[in-house]
């Protein structure tokens, strides 16, 4: 199997303007949802402004980022994941009082005077970069895994131990995955996933057996244990419920309920459910086909991308937008135990967005580059 | 490379397996449980809300307010929703209140503040409208002509909800009016977003009601009972005015106190019977006079006021007058001393039957059907129940028979309205939030308790007992008021005690009477004669009416009254007097007795169908007990008042 040949450039870059004119209309429809999520809140105002402030500050830098030759981003793979780690470890400092507040129990944001920022959304970007340059520079070494897998998969595993002290399970549990895409798409012996996969489970069990509340959540889930209604199951249950009341057309844009705090984080974590309730079922496969149509693109940017890093890192990008769009739609519809997941695009959250944003600005260079290599 | 592909290929489609898996779960929840799932969220999120709807206004007959629904407001403030926070506080502090840390600290947070007034209109007038206040009314009674009339209005429950007695509670069905209905959108810690497009039902007020009660006659009545209060310290006073031609009640007033003084919540002028001595004397003198036993010049002797009346068993039964007369006595002289002894001899000429259906026509034993719940029906024994020789003349005297205020009035109407006894109201009016009249009351005629000439004599007779020489003399005014005083020792512990009830029942003036009067005070200290404990008082309290702005009197009518003083000539010998009336004839009154349908009473209880044969004029005669199976005339079918309908029971009489 070879890429597709690419004849002339117009047609290399079809893909990467739907992919644009795709991350603009979810971004666009987020903002609303967001407003609408948030419009009973006396606070709805300055998280809508918020988020497009995000939105205007995403859509700079995926120009910005599109015009650069993603090759650049080999050399920025460390001094990123360096970046990331020492934010994530800010985190991790006692005594820091407002910097690293906790909310909700976690801390997940550093709070600057103006603004705050989830480094843990960055690392999610950070990890695909460092991850493919690291694959792309090994070659086929990446098959040994004492040269290949296993180095990569301890920086990954040490980023993802970072955000797992936050505490915040999920999104570690994404950037182990990650990390294992790229190694996956790379070319890394499926024996040897095998074998991270079991690791991974003992460690995941581990991880909620460590947390009472995630314990619960598990039971809950499994349906193993009582009180759940009251307690945490009370947001997953009003979510699956509000969700399932959109029936086909949904309760009109704005007239969904959930929001008066049966949810408390309608506007992030339960985005999904906001946006079932008010659009119905359309609305829901219009937003799975969006998500379908950008994860197509990606790979398909990837499958046609000039070199290894270019198609590891497109691969990575994609799955991360796709990852956590699917984790976010299960948590949201009860398939999956509760966890504070963003949706990708459309969740409030600057980090997100932007983060998501920039991802995009990648893909689309890596995109772009295809052409120049063909011609070359 | 190709590896790769492959294995983003694989990915890709691990992805589109969790994208189906994602669309089959939404369409599983969303398309199959949907419906389901949408109403237990309604169930939720939504919270119905009644509206109470404010109560309908008691008006007084000439449109005073007696009681009224007052609309108070609760103040809900949404603090997040408050445009500028210190100027609202500042409104809040001049018009609602002054203690505002709570509103401050609320407004600053955004969250909800509560203010439980109730606050009135005035109060949140300036905030009322604006963003984030929500005002919840609630309806309060208030009583515009303060404590005027209350017993006849009664009371509310404490929510200010249900009547729990008086009109309040006969006409709750109509005071109330039908609550509304609003949808209130509710998030998860109860509090509720209102959305005005959501109004499901709007309140509706109530209907208004106008009484018959003339509010000066009332406070006349009522300052009647304070005077007689102060001077007699009485347990219990009742005092009614009553239009005759219609049957209105312009006044009724009671006032009760327990031993130790202190005043009881009471309605006695319906609710509560007593044996009227003296005042029910012209009923058997009516009766007498209807079956013609008596006629002109017939005399009884006075038997110096001591008299033994000979009993069946042999025994005797003394009878006394407190006023012992010389001369013989004619019937007129008989009421108009009122004379035990007289009425005592002249009643032995009636037999139990006749003597009972005379009275049962007045009214007595039966609720005259005024709107009140809880009306006492008196007491009249069949006259199979009485004792021969005994029974009728302690009837003849007031005793063994109980009767109401309201009955009482009730009866002499008829004696002042030229025999025709019509039902009492208290309800002149009643009218739709719309304003629309749906009641009106128009006269009705119970039945004819005795032809209009028997009428007038009597009239004649109560005109002789009003004057000096009469037992009521205390009572006139101009010389126009006929009467009958009454004064009855009181049963207790079934056994007659020293206690009294005095009582004075009028009509007023003599010629085309406006106006009948009954004063019943109970227990009085000191004097106790109805002559001088309930007599003056109503003097006191007609010429108060007559001097009063604008009662229901019609002074134009009043002008050439003095010509009626001949009559009230002592008529110490020869036949009554009566006939000075003749040359100044009654003017039919207005109501005729119609034909009326029979209404259909099978299955009814016995009492029931009784009650409401009676209501629409009819005799009864029973035929059996029990449950009513059928009536002779039939139900549909068209009788005149006053004619006999038989009612047959199920079982027999045992």
């Amino acid at each position: 199997m070879s890429p597709a040949p690419v004849e002339h450039p117009s047609d290399v870059r079809w893909e990467t303007r739907l992919l644009g004119v795709i991350a603009a209309t979810l971004t666009v429809f987020g903002i609303a949802s967001v407003y609408s999520a948030a419009s009973f809140d006396a606070q709805g105002g300055r998280e809508v402004l918020k988020q497009l402030s995000a939105a205007a500050v995403g859509a700079f830098a995926l120009l910005v980022v599109a015009r650069i030759d993603y090759q650049r981003w080999r050399g920025w793979a460390w001094p990123l994941l360096g970046l990331t780690v020492i934010l994530l470890a800010v985190l991790l400092v006692p005594g820091l009082g407002a910097i690293n507040r906790k909310i909700n129990g976690a801390r997940r944001w550093i709070n600057l005077p103006g603004a705050s920022f989830q480094p843990s959304e960055l690392a999610r970007f950070a990890v695909v970069v460092w991850a493919a340059m690291m694959a792309a520079k090994k070659g086929d070494q990446i098959r040994q895994f004492k040269k290949g897998m296993g180095p990569v998969l301890v920086v990954t595993g040490f980023v993802s131990l970072l955000v797992l002290l936050e505490p915040n399970l999920s999104m570690a549990t994404i950037l182990v995955l990650l990390g294992g895409v790229v190694l996956f798409t790379a070319g890394a012996r499926i024996g040897q996933f095998m074998l991270l996969f079991v690791f991974v489970v003992f460690l995941g069990v581990g991880a909620i057996m460590a947390k009472p509340y995630r314990f619960h959540r598990a039971k809950c889930f499994l349906g193993l244990a009582a009180n759940c209604e009251e307690q945490t199951d009370w947001q997953l249950n009003q979510a699956t419920k509000g969700f399932a009341a959109g029936r086909l057309t949904g309760t009109g844009f704005g007239e969904g309920q959930l929001k008066l705090h049966y949810l408390p984080e309608a506007s992030s974590d339960f985005l999904f459910s906001t946006v079932g309730e008010e659009w119905g079922f359309l609305g829901v496969m219009f937003l799975l086909g969006m998500f379908g149509v950008t994860c197509w693109l990606g790979f398909r940017i990837a499958q046609t991308a000039p070199d290894p890093f270019g198609q590891y890192l497109a691969t990575g990008l994609t799955a991360s937008i796709g990852l956590t769009a699917l984790m976010h739609m299960a948590v949201n519809m009860g398939l999956m135990p509760t966890t504070g997941l963003a949706l990708p695009f459309m969740s409030s959250g600057r980090s997100n967005l932007m983060v998501t944003l920039l991802g995009v600005g990648v893909l689309i260079s890596v995109g772009r580059m295809r052409g120049r290599a063909a011609l070359r | 490379m190709a590896k790769s592909e492959a294995r983003i290929q694989a990915l890709q489609g691990i992805l589109l397996l969790g994208a189906l898996a994602m669309a089959v779960r939404a369409g599983y929840l969303q398309l199959v449980k949907g419906g389901h799932y949408a109403q237990v969220v309604a169930r939720q999120r939504t919270e119905h809300r009644v509206l109470d709807a404010p109560r309908g206004v008691i008006y007084d007959r000439s449109g005073t307010a007696l009681a009224a629904s007052l609309e108070q407001y609760h103040v809900d403030v949404a603090g997040n929703q408050i445009r500028s926070p210190e100027a609202f506080i500042a409104i809040y502090r001049t018009d609602i209140g002054k203690r505002t840390e709570l509103l401050r600290q609320a407004l600053r947070s955004g969250e909800d503040f509560y203010a439980n007034g109730p606050f009135t209109a005035g109060q949140v007038r300036r905030i009322r409208g604006m963003k984030g206040v929500y005002l919840r009314p609630i309806y309060r009674r208030e009583y515009p002509s303060g404590p005027l009339a209350r017993p006849l209005i009664g009371a509310l429950s404490p929510d200010s909800a249900r009547g729990t007695s008086g009109l309040e509670r006969f006409l709750d069905s109509l005071l109330q009016g039908r609550p509304g209905e609003a949808v209130f959108i509710k998030d998860a810690a109860g509090r509720t977003y209102e959305s005005p497009g959501r109004m499901a039902r709007a309140p509706i007020r109530g209907y208004d009601v106008t009484l018959t009660i003339d509010k000066e006659l009332q406070e006349i009545a009522e300052g009647g009972l304070s005077a007689v209060f102060k001077e007699f310290t009485p347990q219990r006073a009742d005092i009614i005015f009553l239009n005759p031609r219609t049957g209105e009640v312009l006044a009724a007033a009671s006032r009760e106190v327990d031993d130790a003084g202190r005043p009881l919540a009471t309605a006695s002028f319906f609710q509560s019977s007593f044996e009227p001595g003296s005042t029910a004397k012209p009923f058997t003198a009516a009766a007498l006079l209807s079956l013609d036993r008596v006629k002109p010049g017939d005399q009884v002797a006075p038997e110096g006021g001591h008299w033994k009346l000979p009993l069946r068993n042999g025994r005797f039964r003394p009878i006394t007058d407190d006023h012992p007369q010389k001369v013989p006595l004619s019937l007129a002289r008989t009421i108009q001393v009122s004379s035990n002894i007289g009425i005592v001899k002249f009643s032995t000429r009636l037999n139990p039957d006749e003597h009972f259906d005379a009275l049962r026509s007045f009214g007595f034993g039966s609720p005259t059907g005024v709107e009140f719940p809880a009306e006492a029906s008196g007491k009249l024994y069949r006259p199979d129940e009485w004792r021969p020789g005994e029974h009728g003349p302690s009837v003849a005297m007031g005793y063994n028979v109980e009767v109401t205020p309201i009955q009482l009035a009730a009866a002499y109407g008829a004696i002042a309205n030229d025999g025709l006894l019509l039902a009492p109201t208290v309800i002149k009016e009643i009218r739709s939030p719309e304003g629309k009249v749906v009641y009106r009351h128009e006269p009705l005629v119970v039945r004819r308790a005795v032809s209009a000439r028997v009428a007038e004599e009597i009239r004649g007779f109560l005109a002789l007992s009003a004057a000096d020489s009469g037992t009521g003399g205390q009572a006139q005014v101009k010389g126009v008021v006929l009467g009958k005083t009454g004064t009855a020792k009181l049963v207790i512990n079934r056994r007659y005690s020293n206690e009294h009830a005095a009582s004075f029942a009028g009509i007023f003036p003599a010629k085309d009477p406006q106006l009948v009067v009954v004063v019943r005070v109970e227990k009085p200290h000191g004097v106790y004669y109805g002559g001088f404990v309930a007599a003056p008082l109503v003097r006191r309290m007609l010429s108060q009416a007559l001097s009063a702005r604008k009662t229901a009197l019609d002074r134009s009518r009043l002008a050439d009254d003095q010509v009626v003083q001949t009559g009230a000539r002592p008529a110490d010998s020869g036949p009554p007097a009566p006939r000075t009336w003749v040359e100044l004839p009654l003017r039919p009154v207005t109501p005729r007795i119609e034909n009326r349908l029979v209404p259909d009473v099978v299955g009814f209880s016995s009492r029931a169908a009784a009650a409401s044969l009676h209501r629409r004029g009819f005799r009864v005669r029973l035929d059996g007990l029990g449950s009513i199976t059928r009536t002779l005339p039939e139900a549909g079918d068209s009788l005149a008042a006053g004619k006999t309908v038989t009612v047959f029971a199920n079982r027999e009489r045992p």
